[in-house]
């Protein structure tokens, strides 16, 4: 019952708005427009292609994961150094901003320049927009631990490597994941942004090509594959969390209960 | 800065070699904006091993930034601690620290044992001593049914509790606690009294004990240094000649507990109302 009724919120939504959207394309053909049925048995025809997987899918995600990654991995591994050193935070912080104000898509031809129109390039842009949200959380989530941790870790003689393992990285994780979960979401925009300059295959390229052969279903069906593999990212991101932060979430409801 | 201002008005000190802790001239400064602030003026006193001594003054005189002096997590403007001799420029290993906020000081992302093992594990001590360690410590303070645990499911308490566990696994000469019953309702308090009591007298430990309840200082000590109020030094070093075996409803009905504890309630309302020693004064 339970289950029924969980699997109805999850998806009672989505059938209204197909229903809604069958029914305005119900009338007058719109060339612009395809109806529900069509984009469905296009999405099939174009995305169920080996082909397609192989060469334009699978690299974009290939790149997608690498830029995230190695986002991820810059973005703590300096926000540690930033978070942890006064002095370091105080000379770093207003660059940083400024930095994170830029739009990394006007980064792209810079970066064709300097790069090159490869795979590099493209993983240099995903990585130049998603490592400033994982950074400067992480140096928030370090500055805001709770002295009477720090103490507790020096009194125990906890120093350095440890107190970063057993302390400082744990205690930052909830700050540092909110970081993470910004990451994929621009992730996913530059890995597309970054396909439709110079590219020769990726999702993003694929939707141009559609888009400029006017081929519409098929670049409507690209649309939907962008939203489903956000959909997919936001659940693996989410299941993680779930299992690093359950002591958080834990903590929160006793917190929030009293 | 002589040290000619401690005689006769310093805690009780032991000939060279017998302390166990001792601090010597100790004075903290906090340098801020607004001009600084002397927390700590002089203070002076030591702790023979295995003794169980309170600190006891006023709220605001300075008694947690002593501790913080002593257990090496603050450096000290003037004098000097030394623990068995050794000069404390840092935390010793021989040391442990309980403090007030048990429940910020306890990682909440570790189970209640991971939590006492994390000191024995960054240590270096093998598992199958660790293991046996944190579960001695837990048998200890009554809490060997809950290792699995996260310590935000457990009552105040009980996490204090956990935090007294993790500092004797660790295995220390000297046990330091700041105000380590704050925050605890006073039934919970009374046993985590008899618990410190016999934890003393089981393992032997020295523990320094901070607080500012003046029943709790006297129950709990063999003896009470009193502070003045800040700048703080020395008002009075007080033996408490209750029997060793004490009884929440028994000692606290004893004559002689009525008498120290008036005598410490009257030095500190003195210390409250500014009342220095003499040899203070004179700085």
């Amino acid at each position: 019952m339970r289950i029924l009724k969980n699997t109805l919120y999850l998806v009672g939504l989505p059938i209204l708005l197909l229903a809604l959207w069958a029914l305005a394309t119900s009338g007058a053909p719109n060339f612009f427009v395809p109806t529900p049925a069509t984009l469905a048995t296009t999405f099939g025809e174009v995305w169920f292609d080996a082909d397609r997987l192989l060469d334009d899918v699978l690299p974009s995600l290939g790149r997608l994961a690498a830029g995230v990654l190695a986002a991820i991995v810059l973005g703590v591994v300096l926000g540690l150094l930033v978070g942890m050193n006064r002095t370091l935070r105080a000379l770093t912080e207003p660059v940083f901003e400024f930095f994170r104000a830029l739009p990394p898509p006007v980064l792209v031809p810079v970066l064709m320049l300097l790069v090159g129109t490869n795979d590099a390039m493209k993983v240099a842009v995903i990585v130049s927009g998603c490592v400033w949200p994982v950074l400067l959380n992480t140096i928030e989530g370090v500055r805001s631990i709770d002295p009477v941790q720090n103490e507790t870790s020096r009194s125990y003689g906890i120093h350095g490597l440890p107190r970063i393992r057993y302390q400082v990285l744990p205690s930052a994780a909830p700050t540092i994941m909110a970081g993470v979960r910004q990451c994929l979401s621009i992730g996913l925009i530059l890995m597309v942004i970054s396909e439709m300059f110079a590219a020769s295959s990726g999702l993003g390229f694929t939707i141009v090509q559609f888009q400029r052969s006017f081929a519409i279903p098929e670049m409507w069906s690209g649309i939907v594959m962008l939203g489903l593999i956000g959909v997919a990212l936001s659940f693996i991101f989410q299941s993680a969390e779930r299992r690093v932060l359950r002591w958080y979430h834990g903590l929160k409801e006793v917190e929030n209960a009293a | 800065m002589q040290p000619e201002t401690t005689a006769g008005h310093a805690g009780r000190t032991l000939p060279e070699g017998q302390a166990l802790l001792s601090v010597r001239g100790l004075k903290k400064v906090y340098k801020t904006d607004a001009g600084d602030i002397e927390a700590v003026r002089n203070l002076t006193f030591d702790l023979g091993r295995n003794e169980l001594a309170c600190l006891v003054g006023p709220s605001g005189s300075g008694k947690t930034t002593l501790l913080k002096c002593i257990s090496g997590l603050l450096a000290s403007t003037e004098g000097e601690v030394r623990l068995d001799g050794q000069k404390v420029t840092g935390p010793p290993k021989k040391m442990a620290v309980v403090f007030q906020e048990y429940g910020r000081s306890l990682f909440p992302w570790l189970r209640v044992a991971d939590n006492v093992e994390l000191p024995l594990k960054n240590a270096g001590v093998p598992k199958d001593e660790r293991r046996k360690l944190v579960a001695d410590a837990l048998e200890a303070v009554g809490l060997a049914h809950v290792p699995k645990s996260y310590p935000w499911q457990l009552s105040g308490g009980m996490q204090q509790r956990v935090a007294i566990a993790r500092a004797i696994a660790y295995q220390p000469e000297v046990l330091l606690m700041d105000e380590p019953f704050a925050a605890v309702d006073a039934q919970t308090r009374a046993d985590l009294e008899d618990l410190i009591r016999r934890i003393h007298r089981d393992l032997g430990v020295t523990v320094l004990f901070v607080t500012h309840d003046i029943d709790e200082s006297v129950y709990l000590g063999e003896r009470v240094i009193i502070l003045s109020s800040s700048p703080t030094v020395v008002q009075e070093d007080l033996v408490i000649d209750l029997p060793d075996v004490r009884d929440q409803l028994e000692t606290r009905a004893l004559p002689r507990f009525t008498e120290l504890r008036h005598h410490v309630y009257e030095q500190i309302q003195r210390a409250k109302k500014g009342h220095r020693p003499e040899a203070a004064l004179q700085k």
